[in-house]
């Protein structure tokens, strides 16, 4: 049984300012979510609320139905993995590994294949690791958790691209395995572009938006083909990226206007869906109005 | 920690305290076993320049009393994030604290009432005297019961000093940078009633012995049962702290 998420009329403040104002949020059960924000919109936050890290200043965080805080029986199957982890250094990576054995449906035996698979070396000191592998402990501890809503939060920082990938893979094939609830924080967004469902974009606190990826995909567009054609396809549309190689250019473009991709079609235009990092980077734009307060 | 395998949820508050009991014990053997070597051989040393009249399990009993203060907040402290993001209730974190508590200041209560009776045992034999040294003379301990009664209180203060690092953990980890100015109230009072328990002079910074004067009349019962009260306040004011304790952000 997976476990869907629920924030309602949720703020959470902090001595310096609100982390997070009147944020309302459903999530279902069984999905991978993409949490996407720039720094300091509150997606660590938002994650540790959902994780009961933190309790909220106002509003209720509901998982699977029931409040989070305090609610053993929901948080010994919700993990948070936050870059890094949260070991105790002076522990070696075994015995951090066998600490997640106070969740019930921890597998050890899943933790240590892992760990093998990873190369982490099991009687060196967490302290001793590098930055790469503590990330990789801490996504391994994440996996092999076991959890009905698991949350990275940055966790593949420090992970060089060959083992991110075996950990997307890995975060996948475990996915596949046993339905369950997935949220990815990340900045690197078109990296797991392909292995979310739904995307949700923090901006300076709130929730800007929460849609199917491709819905989002679908607010554009990208053109490619002869760099006169595109341009004319293009003109008066708003441009997010632009690549030319060539006499063959790629634009993306925010939205199209009505008749747009008929034109662009007529012209031979490739057209593609807008890559998600583009999108993301266009719409928490401080120059547009966002979800600012 | 082989005490979690095969848990329950249900019963992991007590496995884990059960189980940072033993894990405690474990990283410290060493320690405690140079202790207990360094109270029985250390005498025989000092017997070849000077005459032996004084306990020194007493001395032994006290160090220990600082060093579970010293566990119970540094292990609190590193607990609250490894526990919580473990995915363990505040609640279930404090009763595990409270049977570490518990188990810990029992077996160190075990360990020196039996290093003092031993070494009772150990000075007859030598013809030396197990006294302690009070505020104005050295008391002696001439009988088995004399020194059963005075050990027997050793695992009470270790729970009242358990407790007082156990707040002063909690309040640390909480209130990053002012958390750890209770150590004074809290170590004052406490300090103050250990010492009103045998009526020694203090065996620490002299500070804290401040309250001492307020408990001269007090009598031991009396003494005793305010370190149980206290150790039980302290204890409380421990799980208060931590029960709505936020974890700290990562630092990047």
């Amino acid at each position: 049984m997976s476990f869907s998420a629920t924030l309602r009329d949720v703020t959470l403040k902090y001595r310096d300012g609100d982390a997070l104002s009147d944020v309302n949020l459903e999530l279902e059960a069984d999905k991978i979510y993409g949490l996407l924000g720039r720094n300091g919109a509150g997606k660590t936050s938002l994650l540790s609320l959902l994780a009961a890290f933190r309790k909220p200043t106002s509003g209720e965080v509901l998982i699977d139905g029931q409040p989070v805080w305090e609610n053993a029986a929901i948080v010994s199957r919700v993990a948070l993995i936050r870059e890094g982890g949260d070991f105790d250094d002076s522990d070696t990576v075994k015995a951090a590994i066998e600490t997640g054995q106070i969740r019930p449906g921890f597998d050890t035996a899943y933790a240590l294949k892992l760990a093998e698979r990873f190369e982490l070396p099991l009687k060196k000191k967490v302290r001793e690791l590098s930055r790469g592998k503590r990330s990789v402990l801490a996504a391994v501890c994440g996996l092999a958790a076991r959890a009905e809503l698991t949350m990275f939060d940055e966790v593949h920082l420090g992970m060089d691209a060959p083992t991110r990938d075996a950990f997307y893979k890995e975060l996948l094939a475990e996915y596949m395995e046993r339905p369950h609830t997935v949220i990815l924080s990340t900045h690197l967004i078109d990296e797991v572009a392909n292995y979310l469902e739904e995307v949700v974009i923090v901006d300076r606190g709130r929730i800007l938006r929460h849609e199917e990826l491709e819905v989002l995909q679908d607010m554009g567009a990208t053109l490619t083909g002869p760099a006169a054609a595109v341009d004319e396809a293009a003109a008066g549309l708003e441009i997010l990226a632009e690549q030319q190689l060539g006499g063959t250019k790629s634009v993306t473009v925010a939205a199209f206007a009505p008749g747009t991709r008929e034109r662009a079609a007529s012209a031979g235009l490739e057209i593609g869906p807008v890559g998600l990092q583009d999108l993301f980077i266009h719409l928490t734009d401080p120059s547009r109005n966002g979800a600012r307060r | 920690m082989t005490a979690l395998q095969n848990l329950t949820l249900p019963n992991r508050r007590y496995s884990l305290g059960l189980g940072i009991a033993g894990a405690a014990l474990k990283y410290f053997k060493y320690w405690i076993l140079a202790a207990v070597a360094l109270a029985f051989l250390g005498p025989l040393a000092l017997s070849l320049s000077t005459e032996i009249d004084l306990a020194t399990w007493f001395y032994t009993g006290n160090i220990a009393k600082w060093f579970t203060a010293f566990v119970a907040g540094g292990f609190l402290y590193a607990l609250v994030p490894n526990m919580i993001a473990a995915g363990m209730t505040r609640r279930e974190l404090s009763v595990a604290m409270g049977v570490f508590g518990l188990l810990w200041s029992a077996a160190l209560g075990a360990l020196v009432f039996a290093g003092l009776l031993a070494e009772h045992a150990y000075y007859g034999a030598m013809g030396w005297s197990q006294g302690v040294k009070g505020d104005d003379a050295v008391t002696v301990l001439g009988s088995w019961g004399d020194t059963a009664a005075f050990a027997a209180v050793f695992p009470l203060l270790y729970l009242a000093y358990f407790a007082a690092g156990a707040v002063i953990g909690a309040a640390a980890y909480r209130w990053q940078n002012t958390g750890w100015l209770l150590l004074f109230p809290i170590l004052t009072i406490v300090f103050s009633l250990d010492n009103a328990v045998y009526d020694t002079e203090p065996f620490g910074p002299a500070w804290a012995g401040v309250l001492g004067r307020f408990m001269d009349d007090w009598g031991r019962g009396l003494v005793l049962a305010g370190t149980a009260v206290v150790a039980a306040g302290l204890a409380i004011a421990a799980r208060r702290i931590l029960i709505d304790i936020p974890l700290r952000s990562k630092k990047a």
